[in-house]
């Protein structure tokens, strides 16, 4: 009865005042909601120092850490080539789909490579749009370096994420520095804009890092791994047999890094002639520099250099060789260099650094990838056989670096891997390097190595008509390996055709089971050739349906199709 | 009792609505945008019926959708629109499989339609030309004019140590972007392991699978150079580099004193389609004098006897020394 009483006594006055109340509260609301959250970073006012530049940074480090991203390098790199035999070949599976050629554009394992690489450069962007808030200290001309650094290693990491989407998929859309709704869908570019774009960052990084890291900064890249990349993106846009200016540039490149020839920055940069727009109007030299953090002229103080279009490029010949010696300069031996011992080697020029977890913790918390543990396992993922170690090495001392199923390692340990199976110790962690739990290994992978860049170099030498100059390169790497067991077989000199396989063999057995075998002989242009004659050896003739003309590049993902409704197009065949 | 017959009213319809829940009829439509197709080359599929499910039996090897219960499959087609090609020519049927169901797939509605897809390869153009074992090296041709290949020879090779003569007689390597094209070489049909003589030039004929049909000739020059070069009764030696066999040097000590601005050589040939020059001055044995008092560039042209258009260049350098 009391309820009944209540209600009958809300008169409409008592309504209508609640409404008023109600409605000057919500008016408040929208007040309270305006307020600024004081003390919280915000994109706006996130990157004001370079400590926090480089936490952008190492983000975009972390992207080379990820299992998606060093999975989607062996499933293409090595998985899809002529030199492995897979665990999964059978044509229910997604991955055996891929490696069959037989796969739809809607295969997961495409659009995995797709994306993580593109999270790479979305990180990389982060760094490389927000490098001009950074509010330095001091004018010392050391902060101005210490940011030119940070930004240049990310330039180099959007190159190196760019440059692994273009060899896959052709041009793909140039995503904007910053991203906002407004610019979701952006067309594909030309493979050749890509490959400009890559260029350019790679020059500006070269001319903005130190020759190569060391100490306690080991494993970010330098000058060294900026000039390396630039040398094998020039070599993807040239082709073998046809003379070209990319030939020229890559032999350049290679007198500037193995024989320490001049190079300017202007030169390296191709100034003035790639900073003229249309128009006519070129980019201030001045300005430029202040865009990439060298400390601007009028700052300068009478100690500090200047870096102008004819200064020298930071000189890389003394800063890598051929020799296996570890980072004390200490003598080491080949397989060594793959070892936790030879990670920052004379030889290694850019590698991926692994952190063991130290409590078991696998994903991607930045150790390394499975096929490293694949040694203690009976099933590993990827393997060679006799016929094809056989076929790749010959009578080459570095066929001895492979070992097959119950063989002694190096170590004196011995290899649990399944009956016929040969894996590459380039994948073996040493007994003493080895993590408490299994995945869980710091093994560095090494990503460019210099023997690659002399090997690019003598090839480049060839394609320009220097085939005395090219052998002399390929046999100063040949002459290395001789060492290893006093060998003292060399290659010959001969004509253009015969001297380029002697250095593709070269490139094959030095570089063997890195995961890039697949992307070497599409840029070769002999991947039908060399596929179909290794699935003429294999019973389920894997590698027979590879279409040339078409699955040299990879369909774009079908969800870029349909999310951009169309405006992404499909590379032709697929 | 009254307030539960609405509740009991609701529940009977809703139940009766669950019996009655019925796929609605789909309709399958499809158009492709282009009905003849090359090799490789990429159609677009787009679906214009209506349905929930969408799938397309494109015809070609696991795709056939006759053979749909021996595990041929369909690709699915996600918003109406797909790409697809096909790497043998032939006549395909594609067919679409439009599917809408209801009540948990228990009812299950289908319509199918199909369209004709031909696929034709008419390649016969040639990308490169090589003979791909001449010793160790593959050389090769270069392309002249639309149906014109010229494959230029050393005579003789440096390796290592010693200088083999290069044979006329090779294999040769023919560069097609497809597979099904039929290459005849003087009329019999192609074979990578046939030595062809190349001392005249090779009638080559493409016809691709679609019966196109094209003409090349394919000519085989040597680089010219002396067989013997003699100067004041001294014969010189030719040096070959391993790695350009279009350049050679003679490299020759004459007695102190011999007078080397006016210098007759005499030298022979190998064939009389070679002709050397200095400049652009043709030179002619035991009759034109030259200065040898620094080294000497001669230019050979040798022309295919077949057609004069087609033609290689060489370089001798002659370098003349006094003892």
């Amino acid at each position: 009865m009391k309820k009944t009483y209540i209600f009958k006594s809300l008169s409409v006055a008592a309504v209508m005042a609640a409404a008023v109340a109600g409605s000057a509260v919500l008016t408040g609301c929208n007040d309270f909601l305006d307020q600024e959250v004081l003390g919280n970073s915000t994109d706006a006012n996130y990157y004001d120092t370079r400590y926090k530049l480089q936490s952008a940074l190492n983000a975009t480090y972390d992207i080379l850490q990820t299992d998606a991203f060093n999975n989607s390098d062996w499933r293409f790199g090595e998985a899809l080539g002529d030199n492995v035999i897979g665990a999964d070949e059978g044509l229910a599976s997604h991955m055996g789909q891929l490696v069959h050629f037989r796969f739809n554009t809607s295969n997961p394992l495409i659009l995995d490579r797709w994306k993580i690489n593109y999270k790479g450069i979305h990180r990389a962007n982060q760094v490389i749009a927000n490098a001009h808030r950074v509010v330095i200290s001091s004018n010392d001309y050391a902060r101005y370096r210490e940011v030119r650094e940070i930004l240049a290693q990310a330039k180099f990491l959007r190159a190196f994420f760019y440059f692994n989407l273009v060899k896959t998929f052709g041009g793909v859309p140039i995503r904007p520095e910053i991203e906002t709704v407004d610019n979701l869908v952006i067309p594909r570019s030309t493979r050749e804009e890509c490959y400009a774009y890559i260029e350019k960052d790679l020059r500006e990084a070269v001319i903005m890092l130190p020759n190569r890291f060391t100490g306690s900064d080991s494993g970010k890249a330098g000058a060294g791994s900026a000039a390396a990349l630039l040398m094998k993106v020039l070599m993807y846009q040239a082709v073998p047999g046809e003379f070209s200016e990319k030939w020229e540039q890559l032999a350049e490149m290679g007198g500037y890094f193995v024989k320490g020839n001049s190079f300017t920055l202007g030169q390296m940069l191709d100034y003035p002639a790639r900073y003229t727009d249309a128009e006519g109007n070129t980019e201030e030299w001045e300005s430029i520099r202040k865009r990439l953090w060298f400390k601007p002229q009028e700052l300068n103080s009478k100690s500090d250099p200047y870096e102008g279009p004819d200064t020298e490029c930071p000189k890389l010949s003394n800063a890598y060789s051929l020799e296996y010696r570890d980072s004390y300069n200490t003598a080491i031996t080949y397989d060594q260099q793959f070892y936790s011992h030879g990670e920052f080697c004379s030889a290694s020029v850019f590698e991926i650094v692994f952190k063991e977890s130290g409590d078991g913790t696998t994903g991607d918390t930045n150790e390394g990838t499975g096929i490293y543990s694949d040694f203690q396992s009976v099933e590993s993922q990827i393997w060679a056989d006799s016929d094809i170690t056989q076929k790749l090495f010959e009578s080459d001392i570095r066929k001895n670096f492979t070992i097959g199923h119950h063989e002694t390692l190096p170590d004196l340990d011995n290899t649990e891997i399944g009956s016929g199976r040969i894996l590459s110790l380039k994948w073996y962690i040493p007994r003493k390097d080895r993590p408490v739990y299994k995945g869980d290994s710091d093994k560095n992978r090494r990503l460019i190595r210099y023997p690659e860049v002399v090997l690019m170099y003598a090839e480049a030498l060839n394609e320009c008509g220097h085939g005395a100059e090219a052998l002399e390169q390929i046999n100063s790497n040949k002459a290395v390996v001789n060492k290893i067991n006093n060998g003292t077989t060399l290659y010959v000199g001969g004509g253009y055709g015969y001297l380029r396989n002697q250095i593709w063999t070269e490139r094959e057995r030095e570089l063997a089971f890195e995961w890039d075998r697949f992307f070497d002989i599409v840029r070769q242009g002999r991947a039908k050739e060399c596929l179909k004659t290794f699935a003429e050896n294999r019973s389920n003739k894997r590698g027979l349906y590879f279409r040339e003309g078409i699955n040299e590049v990879f369909p774009i993902p079908q969800t870029e199709i349909d999310v951009s409704n169309g405006v992404v197009t499909q590379n032709p065949g697929y | 009792m009254k307030r539960y017959i609405f509740p009991v009213i609701a529940a009977a319809l809703a139940l009766a609505a669950c019996d009655d829940e019925k796929a609605t009829q789909p309709v399958a439509v499809i158009d492709i945008d282009k009905p003849v197709l090359a090799i490789n080359e990429s159609m677009t599929l787009h679906f214009a019926g209506s349905a929930d499910n969408v799938v397309v039996y494109t015809g070609d090897v696991d795709h056939d959708y006759e053979l749909r219960e021996q595990s041929n499959y369909g690709l699915v087609v996600n918003k109406g629109v797909m790409t697809y090609s096909y790497t043998t020519p032939g006549i395909y049927k594609v067919v679409c499989v439009a599917t809408n169901h209801a009540d948990a797939g228990r009812s299950l509605l289908s319509d199918t339609c199909s369209v004709f897809v031909k696929v034709i390869d008419d390649v016969t153009e040639i990308e490169k030309i090589s003979a791909p074992q001449v010793l160790y090296d593959e050389v090769f041709a270069t392309q002249v004019t639309d149906a014109d290949w010229m494959l230029p020879l050393p005579r003789k090779i440096r390796y290592k140590t010693s200088t083999p003569a290069v044979s006329l007689q090779q294999k040769l390597k023919f560069y097609i972007p497809s597979v099904t094209t039929e290459i005849t070489v003087n009329g019999e049909l192609f074979n990578s392991n046939t030595k062809y003589n190349l001392a005249a030039p090779l009638d080559i004929v493409t016809r691709s699978n679609e019966g196109s049909v094209r003409n090349y000739r394919l000519h085989t020059l040597n680089y010219g150079e002396f067989k013997t070069f003699k100067l004041a009764g001294v014969s010189g030696k030719i040096d070959r580099t391993e790695y350009d066999y279009s350049y050679y040097e003679i490299n020759m000590e004459l007695p102190a004193g011999t007078d080397l601005t006016a210098l007759v050589p005499e030298f022979t040939l190998y064939a009389d389609n070679e002709t050397p020059y200095i400049g652009d001055a043709v030179q002619q044995s035991g009759v034109t004098a030259v200065d040898f008092s620094s080294p000497v560039t001669y230019r050979f042209v040798t022309v295919s006897e077949a057609d004069p258009e087609i033609k290689v260049e060489s370089v001798c350098k002659v370098t003349v020394t006094l003892k």
